[in-house]
């Protein structure tokens, strides 16, 4: 049985390759201080301090009308934050194994440069959803019942959403040829995904569509709907506070897409490296 | 060990049948041929960009020649990559460890990566680990270890799996004499335990005195290829060192005999002989003169007469820069 052979060769190499990721993940300090100082600052901190802030009064007329706490609405936005950190953090490490070598001694090993990709990303992936329920653990501070199949249904969810993250991740690594320092993504990818995403403020729903681009402003809204994290968050919240402002399919069909579309493009750029 | 003690029935472990590979304008190597045989130690000696390395990436498969072939134990490495990359084991110029994992999971991970079955993992892992004398470092991580450990490390991890043949690119470069001569014990032993064959590649002339033969390579073509003994005879020079005693002195000596004058620091001079020579010299110049060597051939001298220069560590000049350049773009860049 030589292909039962071989395929046992690269899922040992896929499992190995995945716990060194993982191991690596929970040697970082930095990394595991980012997870748990972010949801403690972003929830505790700002949710709870926005909290009362957060009515759906708005010069004297009631526009909106919001079924959830600023906290609740925020909870889901951060979970996505802290998978976001965590999926291009470890998806920059290819530039580390690029640069200081550990990537040749992985490709000069009889694993298919499938294998070797599918593992980084996963192991990422991993690392990625643990970091998420840094986040998930504080659901009874944001007033946020959950049942087991809330949990079940947002773990699927956030684990997609890692994993089309951390192959975003590997996207950007392989296409920059020296490395800046972490901050350049954060600045310039997570940030800027994360704030434009309705994250940390709703669209209206009660508006029309034709209203909410009068309500706010039109480049803001068009922004926010181009952006696929919308969705991502989206559907993380129709899971956990059960409000969706979009089609509820909208937000899994557009992060499994993001998915299979990002491995393919970090695919096709590790093949041809 | 001569070449002649290995049985000629034997097959050639590797074997290169005209590669060549260019980069850009420059041609790293040149239609470079030879074959190692089985169990050999076998050394690749040249100086920085001489395309030893090139030459090294080829075999390892992480590079395409432009065109020849190179054989792995009979396998095609442009062909049959994988094949071919089961059997060697390799340890490349720039350490490629996990600083973050400890020693033995560095090692773990290289047998599960290439498909090496639990138990013969556990067990050549500690097998390894004596031999290169890292067992006491098993549990620390790869970042607390030494330069010379490191590379020890790489050697034990090179030979987790299967490998009949061992590749190292530069092995000795930056460590100290001591920790050299005892990464060259490891090889020695290795091919003694464990029936493999070393291909190394040195700018280190020194070191390859006990190999079993020397491949002397520069600007990517094979100058010279044989057992160190016959490369000497073959190519070496005698030369003696004299320190005249006057400016006027070193005028004269080099006056008298400017064909046979190889070199020159201050008064000090350089000149090709032979025994009769030697004896010519001292009637005429033995008065005037404050030491005399005579050095009898060395690798060193049949670099020198092979490439016209002295084999030493440079700065990267602007070929070698293009070399490194190609070789980033081999590999990692596009």
């Amino acid at each position: 049985m030589e292909w039962h052979r071989a395929l046992m060769v690269q899922l040992g190499g896929l499992y190995g390759l995945w716990l060194r990721e993982v191991k690596r993940a929970f040697r970082d300090r930095g990394q595991l201080i980012g997870g748990v100082s972010r949801p403690i600052l972003w929830v505790l901190i700002l949710g709870i301090g926005l909290n009362p802030y957060f009515r759906g009064e708005v010069y004297g007329a009631v526009t909106f009308v919001v079924p959830f706490t600023y906290l609740q609405f925020i909870f889901p936005a951060v979970i996505a934050l802290n998978i976001m950190f965590t999926s291009v953090q470890s998806a920059v490490s290819v530039i580390w194994d690029r640069e200081f070598g550990f990537l040749r001694e992985v490709l000069v090993s009889p694993l298919s440069r499938t294998t070797i990709l599918l593992a980084k990303v996963l192991g990422g992936t991993t690392v990625a959803v643990l970091h998420g329920c840094l986040v998930l653990i504080l659901a009874r501070f944001a007033d946020i019942p959950l049942t087991p199949v809330d949990v079940l249904r947002a773990l699927g969810l956030m684990a997609l959403l890692a994993f089309a993250l951390t192959s975003l991740g590997v996207v950007i690594a392989n296409r920059i040829g020296s490395f800046q320092g972490f901050g350049v993504f954060s600045n310039a990818v997570i940030l800027p995904l994360y704030f434009t995403s309705s994250s940390i403020f709703p669209l209206d729903p009660a508006l029309s569509r034709a209203q909410t681009r009068v309500v706010y402003p039109d480049w803001l809204v068009t922004i926010i709907e181009w952006n696929p994290l919308t969705y991502a968050v989206d559907a993380l919240r129709g899971a956990l506070i059960n409000y969706n402002q979009f089609d509820p399919w909208m937000g899994i069909t557009v992060i499994v897409t993001a998915c299979v579309v990002l491995f393919s493009i970090a695919l096709y750029d590790f093949h041809r490296m | 060990m001569m070449p002649d003690a290995t049985p000629l029935a034997s097959a050639d472990a590797i074997s290169l049948d005209a590669i060549s590979k260019r980069y850009g304008r420059t041609l790293a190597l040149d239609a470079v041929s030879f074959a190692v045989r089985e169990q050999e130690l076998f050394a690749l000696l040249g100086p920085n960009g001489a395309g030893k390395t090139t030459l090294l990436h080829i075999l390892s498969t992480i590079l395409r020649p432009d065109s020849g072939t190179a054989l792995i134990g009979g396998m095609d490495v442009a062909k049959n990559p994988r094949a071919a990359r089961q059997r060697l084991g390799i340890v490349f110029q720039e350490p490629s460890l996990d600083d973050r994992l400890t020693v033995r999971e560095n090692l773990e991970l290289h047998g599960l990566v290439f498909g090496v079955p639990r138990k013969i993992r556990r067990a050549r892992i500690e097998e390894m680990l004596a031999l290169v004398e890292l067992s006491d470092w098993a549990a620390k991580p790869v970042r607390a270890l030494s330069s010379g450990m490191k590379r020890r490390l790489e050697i034990a991890r090179a030979l987790i799996h299967d490998s009949k043949i061992l590749l190292l690119d530069e092995p000795t470069v930056g460590l100290d004499a001591q920790t050299r001569e005892r990464i060259w014990a490891y090889l020695r032993r290795l091919r003694t335990e464990r029936d493999i064959t070393v291909l190394v590649t040195t700018h280190y002339i020194e070191e390859v005195e006990n190999c079993d033969r020397v491949c002397i390579i520069d600007g990517g073509k094979v100058l010279a290829l044989d057992t160190p003994e016959a490369l000497k005879q073959a190519h070496g020079q005698s030369l003696v060192r004299v320190t005249p005693l006057t400016e006027a002195d070193s005028a004269a000596i080099s006056a008298q005999y400017p064909d046979r004058l190889t070199g020159r620091q201050g008064t000090e001079l350089t000149l090709a002989s032979d025994d009769a020579f030697i004896a010519a010299f001292l009637a005429e110049f033995g008065t005037r003169i404050s030491a005399l060597k005579v050095e009898v051939p060395s690798l060193e001298t049949v670099f020198l007469s092979l490439t016209g220069r002295e084999l030493r560590d440079r700065a990267a000049g602007a070929r070698e820069q293009t070399f490194a350049f190609g070789k980033r773009g081999g590999e990692h860049t596009r």
